[in-house]
């Protein structure tokens, strides 16, 4: 071989080398241990505040012992088993999921503000293993049902307690956060709703959409429910948007939007335009009968719940969205977000890498793929503003664990309306969302997207409080797999 | 073909493969690539016409929730997009670097700095697919074009008689 040919060989190696070490790099580093503390994953994000003191000097409180007032009797007990198996739709269609009680949705869980809810969930059959998480309701962190980092799996023949104070009225869901990508979909989940002390006079209808195998259906029925309402009666219909992506919701009539995430809007008038449901998210729509003819409220253009008898004439989806931005009368925020002492970036974006080992075009945070991902770290009390940007070229549908954020501007248009608060946040493509919360349920929680398959792929921090120490583990030899 | 050619002959004498492959190689992934493009266009097209008749003939609704069910809808067809997706997003980058890594072997005239254009236009076809943004779509068929053009000509590349080699005397 000449020296020419021989210097040419070497820079083709060389320049192999260039493309193929770095892969190589990123494929090992991207590879998880088979059990491994949420704690130990990524970097300590303090946005602007104090750092975590290291060592174990400081008196740190365990993730397990954030309960509820355990010698408080329970107002309310709920008891929950879990099955893996086909069950029927209304329609009669056989769809292979999981039930709770034998039906799924599960049970809707009832009960009235301030009271102490029990449940006690059975796992009979689901071989994963098995989780609750109670959407929506600020929970101490030990009830908050992520495997792996509220507690372990419940294994299949084994039972969990759950004990939780309903503090705040409103429309919620509960639903598995072990392998939740397959566990939600397959529907693992129900309706929670907290009603207020003093009962409201309408007509409470709840209205939870979910998709079975390609079957759009509203509280398990494929299609369409009917419910009846009398003519002028006052209705408030709660939505739940259990699927991995947003729907639109509008109706045959006028309507106010009374809540959204569990948290009341003040103010809002009667509108006709569609709302936008997140993923996760709930909507509280009030509306009132008309004399003379059934009303129906459409899910997604697939599930419709018709109040009243009789066939309402199918309602063309409106073309406006309703902007909750500047919906409603505006009121005085419990806090000033401007007195912030963390001041956070959640940015969304996407690139190729190896996640778990495997190649692929993943979701990055702050320019990280998983596991190395922001932990928020925040101590108890502190104000905090996060700004969530969207550049992944898709919508992103963040849920925020144990806390209510309100919004206070999108894409720097500051909010007007009624204060927004939120637990499941659709931020598109090319938004930026700033959000603002009071750190005041000590804990570690997660703060993921709720397209909950994304959540599997890595869009996926979390959120520590100073002070709080985690027993429970992750990676596949733990058992616990929370997305 | 060209493996008469003196110097390519001269050149493959101390090569641990026959004579010619690596310009074998580089040909038959340029040509792949040529070929997975039209491979896109014909997946993508089956998906939005069966897409269509779903919905017109047989009133399909499509929705987010149904689109991100973990069935999707069972339409003539619709595995076109699934095709398209997975042929886009992990096969035709994977064979990009191939190719590239290739051509830093064979002694095609060029040959890396096409391979390296074929890349970057394959990043900027998956780029703009995954962007989000509906004006981006007008140019991902465009640049599909493109990427079938420079596919070929860089396969042509390795096919011409390499007299613009300069001599390796």
């Amino acid at each position: 071989m000449s020296r020419r040919e021989r210097i040419r060989l070497l820079v083709a190696l060389l320049a192999t080398l260039a493309i193929l070490t770095p892969m190589a790099v990123m494929w090992w580093h991207s590879r998880l241990p088979g059990s491994y503390s949420i704690t130990a994953m990524g970097y300590e994000d303090t946005g602007g505040g104090a750092p975590m003191p290291t060592g174990h000097q400081m008196a740190s409180v365990s993730v397990a012992d954030l309960i509820a007032d355990p010698h408080r009797r329970a107002d309310v007990v709920v008891d929950l088993t879990a099955r893996q198996q086909s069950f029927t739709l209304a329609s009669g269609r056989q769809v292979r999921g999981f039930t709770l009680n034998g039906h799924s949705p599960g049970p809707q869980i009832d009960v009235v503000e301030g009271q102490l809810v029990e449940v006690r969930l059975h796992n009979e059959s689901v071989r994963a293993g098995i989780t609750l998480h109670w959407h929506g309701v600020d929970v101490p962190n030990a009830e908050d049902g992520v495997a792996g980092v509220t507690q372990n799996a419940v294994r299949a023949g084994a039972s969990h307690t759950y004990r939780f104070v309903a503090d705040h009225a409103g429309s919620f869901w509960y639903h598995s956060h072990q392998v939740s990508h397959e566990q939600v979909r397959g529907g693992l989940l129900g309706p929670l709703v907290i009603h207020p002390r003093t009962p409201g006079r309408e007509l409470e209808v709840t209205a939870l959409s979910h998709v079975y195998a390609g079957t759009a259906t509203v509280n398990g029925y494929d299609g369409l429910q009917q419910v009846p309402a009398r003519p002028g009666e006052r209705v408030r219909v709660r939505v739940i948007n259990t699927d991995n992506g947003a729907t639109q919701v509008w109706a045959g009539v006028p309507f106010t939007v009374l809540a959204v995430d569990g948290r009341d809007l003040g103010g809002g008038a009667p509108t006709r335009d569609r709302i936008q449901l997140a993923a996760g998210g709930r909507v509280d729509l009030g509306l009132v009968m008309p004399p003379d003819a059934p009303v129906a409220v459409e899910i997604g253009g697939a599930a419709r719940l018709v109040l009243g008898a009789g066939t309402p004439r199918p309602v063309p989806q409106p073309t406006r969205k309703l902007d909750l931005l500047s919906y409603g009368a505006p009121a005085a925020l419990p806090f000033d977000p401007a007195k912030a002492q963390r001041n956070f970036r959640y940015s969304i974006g996407r690139r190729p890498g190896f996640v778990k080992g495997r190649p692929g075009l993943w979701w990055s945070i702050n320019g990280h793929l998983f596991p190395d991902v922001p932990m928020f770290v925040v101590d108890e009390g502190d104000v905090v503003r996060m700004t969530i940007t969207n550049h992944s070229g898709t919508l992103h549908p963040m849920h925020l664990h144990g806390h209510h954020a309100v919004v206070l501007s999108r894409n720097g248009r500051l909010a007007t309306g009624s204060p927004w608060w939120v637990d499941s946040l659709d931020v598109e493509s090319g938004e930026t969302y700033q959000i603002a919360f009071v750190a005041d349920n000590p804990g570690i929680w997660v703060d993921h997207c709720h397209n909950l398959p994304h959540a599997q792929q890595g869009l996926l921090a979390h959120l520590m409080y100073d002070g709080v120490s985690e027993p429970f583990r992750l990676g596949r030899d733990s058992g616990n797999d929370p997305e | 073909m060209d493996a008469g050619h003196p110097r390519v002959q001269g050149g493959g004498d101390a090569s641990p493969l026959p004579k010619g492959t690596e310009m074998k190689a580089y040909r038959f992934f340029a040509y792949l690539i040529a070929v997975e493009v039209v491979l896109q266009a014909s997946f993508i097209a089956f998906g939005v016409f069966g897409e269509t008749k779903w919905i017109e003939d047989d009133g399909g609704v499509l929705n987010k929730a149904v689109l991100d069910a973990d069935k999707h809808p069972t339409f003539t067809g619709a595995i076109g997009y699934g095709l398209h997706f997975l042929n886009g997003m992990m096969l035709i980058p994977l064979i990009a670097v191939i190719f590239l890594i290739v051509a830093f072997f064979a002694k095609v005239p060029s040959g890396a700095k096409w391979a390296a254009i074929v890349l970057l236009l394959v990043v900027v076809q998956v780029a703009m697919g995954l962007s989000g943004i509906v004006w981006l779509g007008p140019l991902h068929g465009i640049n599909a074009f493109i990427l079938f053009g420079t596919a070929v000509m860089a396969g042509k590349r390795a096919t011409a008689a390499p007299a613009s080699v300069p001599a390796a005397v």
